[in-house]
């Protein structure tokens, strides 16, 4: 019985400890210039491409850039990553996470409306797109979390 | 929470930057610890009462609302 407990107390430490390395996880600084400067291209191409050229394949690797640009950006420590900017860090992935449900829930039922209204009535109920959850996410995490260190200078 | 931060540093006539380096935080941790906006973690607080000198409590003081 005893043995029994001490394994179970050794996997849940064991856990524990793989479980906290994977919170500390973080790029370098210099990655969050590689992410805003991927993050900068891809918006540019996105653009360019559906007034220019139309191509469906540049559409979607813009898109990746983007989002991955975005990650970057979101992953990557700051200059001095102490234990504010953690709190700070921590603080605005909840604001990013709650936002983003209550937006992905509210946005169907708004394109509707407006649908309904701009086209007599004929409107269709229509879902939101991954790429659109994910690019909504990671701005109001990045643009919050800058807000919020603003607040704290 | 009432702290004697900025006190304690002039007396030392440490710059916030200084006391920054001294304990690996940015110079922005130590304006919103010294003005009440931030409340340092254990580590934190134990670091500062070695640089100053003084028991945690005698940094940092508690409030009617804390």
């Amino acid at each position: 019985m005893t043995s029994r407990t001490s394994t179970t107390s050794s996997f849940l430490e064991c856990e524990r400890k793989s479980l906290d390395r994977m919170k500390r996880f973080q790029l370098p600084n210099s990655f969050k210039k590689i992410g805003i400067g991927l993050a900068m291209f891809s918006f540019v191409l996105l653009f360019t491409n559906a007034f220019l050229w139309e191509m469906i394949e540049l559409k979607w690797m813009a898109k990746y850039g983007l989002l991955g640009g975005m990650l970057l950006i979101s992953i990557s420590k700051d200059e001095i990553e102490d234990e504010l900017i953690a709190k700070l860090r921590m603080q605005s992935y909840t604001f990013a996470f709650i936002a983003v449900v209550l937006f992905t829930l509210a946005q169907p039922f708004i394109n509707y409306l407006v649908d309904f209204m701009v086209q007599d009535g004929e409107a269709v109920f229509k879902d939101m797109g991954d790429f659109q959850i994910l690019w909504f996410l990671l701005s109001v995490q990045v643009f919050y979390f800058l807000y919020l260190k603003k607040l704290y200078r | 929470m009432k702290n004697r931060l900025k006190i304690e540093r002039a007396i030392l006539d440490l710059t916030q930057e200084d006391l920054a380096k001294k304990i690996g935080v940015s110079r922005q941790t130590i304006n919103s610890i010294e003005k009440n906006r931030y409340v340092p973690s254990t580590l934190l607080a134990l670091k500062l009462s070695a640089i100053f000198r003084k028991t945690v409590n005698e940094l940092f003081e508690l409030e009617e609302e804390d």
